[in-house]
């Protein structure tokens, strides 16, 4: 990686940190406050990609195995990665490589907007939402014995949330690249 | 390395260690930067040996690439530079340890959450012993007289705290030539008056890209760009006069 | 940026990171290989001793716990509600323990301790060429440096948008300070090789 490739991933991580730290934002169309940490894991792979993407949450998850509470609420410790929910959290890292992958993948700067933005959506849906909430969710079942069935109706929940973050991923996404493109391009 | 105790920081000048005061030569020959398929520096031809030397020009005239290509951040895409005899495009540490650089926003060179663990980074590759690492860390913050601030978090620190901050990061290497872009940009009059005296105090050789023209009044040689050429090269009264037509 | 980490002298302390970090692992194991009720038992309160042997007081330490031992309260629920009360108990109890031993590691070891385990963790990825070890300290330096700056980006921009009397969005919040953030860069990259902090390959 080069020095500019690790600078921008260790900035995304501070954006990541930073967003859980802020307090939530309110949505325009429905009153439903979101914590912008998740959101901020699928904007890493679709601004910055695979490599970079996955390398900042890797420093976020890095940053909560040392101690430092870093997780929106002030979470973090190697307890939370005991936590019933760290299927979740690690599944953060996967979420943003395989986010990233599809960006790099299926989006170019020659498309139209529409093109883009869905692009993008698919590609934080598949990562952000599909990836992570299987993880989630194979932990859940495991690690508390509950069976997957059970697991899988908990996390129902917390689907809308996350695709409405994709949505907003995927509009975000586009936006930065127009003003300031990162993404890896293919030859 | 340094003596033990510098109480009064920006004035005094210091014991010349094994590093500084050994002249200074930079050469350009038909030096050429491109960016994105842009010339920013057409081909220039020069040599630098002054102590002290400014760098002046409109904005995008070319002269913060000329600053980068001198330490190598920038290398020619024809022709090449040489400081000190080491060609920036083939001994880019070699000329990085000679030539230090000051960005110009100092919040963007401080890159540790503490400062003294931010200063002692650049000695990393040296293989020095804790106590040796930790001398020259305090030494070069006494010689700022930012010393009580070693412990500090860089986001605490004000503008010019921050901007001798960045100084002291680059100098604790021991570098023969510092260039500095636009060092008394968005200071304060008395941060600005603290960098220009800290400049002025400095043994080491300067080169001082800025829009502060009194900054570089007293300097022994003025460089003007301007739309990527050298447009005027001497001493400052007369390259300052140029500069005002220029800009008028 | 304030960490997880309580000074002090206690037994856990003194003990090195590493045999700290290898008994979690290992406790972690033990704990998910055994369903016996009466061994979960014995090591939640095993756990809940050792956690109270760092003498942080109740209120800190319910403060410092209470995230995690709310998520698995909330499981258990379910589980007894879904399943059986045998499998919340178990569940109950296990993570209990594990949480409890977890966060003692992670107050009595330093960030700097941490940094060193990764580091020396990283040398075989290192090998295969995957990450340098060196760089993993400095990234994690990079981050804890960079938060309060973006922090304070986002409060500018959130003043902006009262300013200008529109109301904060996600959308308009996270794209400027992205743009705003990434911005930096180049010059910190540059900062970064100028000081010949990453020798050049």
């Amino acid at each position: 990686m080069s020095t500019r490739d690790l600078v921008l991933a260790a900035l995304f991580a501070a954006i990541i940190v930073a967003l859980g730290l802020v307090p939530p934002i309110m949505l325009g169309f429905i009153p439903v406050p979101i914590t912008a940490q998740s959101l901020g894991v699928m904007l890493a792979g679709v601004i910055l990609g695979a490599k970079r993407g996955g390398f900042a949450v890797l420093l976020v998850l890095l940053l909560v195995a040392i101690g430092l509470p870093v997780l929106s609420g002030g979470r973090g410790g190697l307890a939370t990665f005991v936590s019933p929910t760290a299927g979740y959290l690690v599944g953060w890292l996967f979420a943003a490589y395989v986010t990233g992958y599809l960006s790099e993948r299926f989006v170019d700067r020659s498309q139209s907007s529409i093109v883009q933005i869905a692009g993008f959506f698919l590609a934080a849906l598949a990562g952000g939402v599909v990836v992570d909430h299987a993880l989630g969710v194979a932990y859940l079942a495991w690690g508390t014995g509950t069976g997957l069935m059970t697991a899988f109706m908990g996390d129902l929940a917390f689907i809308p949330g996350d695709v409405l973050k994709a949505l907003i991923a995927a509009f975000a996404g586009r936006a930065v690249m127009i003003g300031y493109p990162l993404l890896p391009q293919r030859a | 390395m340094f003596g033990s105790e510098f109480p009064s920081p920006v004035f005094r000048s210091i014991e010349r260690s094994r590093h500084r005061g050994t002249g200074l030569d930079i050469r350009f020959e038909q030096a050429e930067a491109r960016f994105e398929g842009r010339t920013v520096l057409h081909p220039l031809t020069l040599s630098l040996g002054e102590r002290r030397i400014g760098v002046i020009g409109l904005n995008g005239s070319g002269k913060t690439t000329f600053a980068r290509m001198i330490n190598g951040l920038v290398v020619p895409a024809a022709g090449r530079v040489t400081v000190n005899g080491f060609d920036t495009a083939k001994d880019g540490d070699k000329v990085r340890a000679e030539a230090g650089f000051i960005f110009q926003n100092p919040q963007n060179q401080i890159i540790l959450p503490i400062l003294k663990e931010d200063i002692a980074l650049g000695l990393k590759g040296r293989k020095l012993s804790k106590q040796e690492t930790e001398a020259a860390v305090e030494a070069v913050l006494s010689r700022f007289g930012i010393a009580h601030l070693a412990d500090r978090r860089a986001h605490e620190l004000s503008g010019g705290e921050l901007q001798l901050a960045a100084l002291a990061s680059v100098l604790v290497t021991e570098p023969n030539i510092l260039i500095m872009d636009e060092p008394t940009n968005q200071l304060d009059l008395k941060n600005r008056d603290l960098v220009e005296r800290t400049i002025r105090g400095l043994d080491e050789n300067v080169i001082v890209i800025s829009h502060d023209l009194s900054l570089v009044a007293d300097f022994d040689r003025v460089l003007l760009f301007h739309e990527g050429r050298l447009a005027a090269d001497g001493v400052p009264q007369e390259v300052i006069a140029r500069y005002r037509e220029i800009a008028a | 940026m304030k960490t997880l980490y309580v000074e002090g002298d206690t037994f856990l302390h003194r003990l090195s990171p590493r045999v700290k970090l290898v008994a979690l692992a290992f406790s972690s194991l033990l704990l998910f290989l055994i369903d016996s009720p009466l061994f979960l038992a014995a090591a939640a309160v095993c756990g809940g001793w050792i956690y109270a042997s760092l003498g942080l007081g109740w209120r800190q330490s319910l403060l410092r716990l209470r995230p995690i031992l709310l998520t698995i309260a909330i499981v258990a629920v379910f589980t007894l509600v879904l399943n059986s009360p045998g499998q919340a108990l178990t569940v109950l109890l296990r993570l209990t323990a594990l949480a409890l031993l977890a966060a003692a590691v992670t107050a009595t070891t330093s960030t700097g301790d941490f940094i060193d385990e990764i580091t020396l963790a990283a040398r075989p990825l290192e090998r295969i060429g995957l990450v340098r070890a060196a760089d993993l300290g400095l990234s994690i330096g990079l981050v804890v440096r960079f938060v309060p700056e973006v922090l304070t980006r986002y409060q500018a921009i959130r003043d902006a948008h009262h300013a200008r009397g529109l109301k904060p969005r996600p959308l308009t919040l996270a794209v400027p300070l992205i743009i705003l953030t990434l911005r930096n860069a180049d010059e910190i990259a540059a900062a970064i090789d100028a000081r010949g902090i990453r020798a050049q390959k």
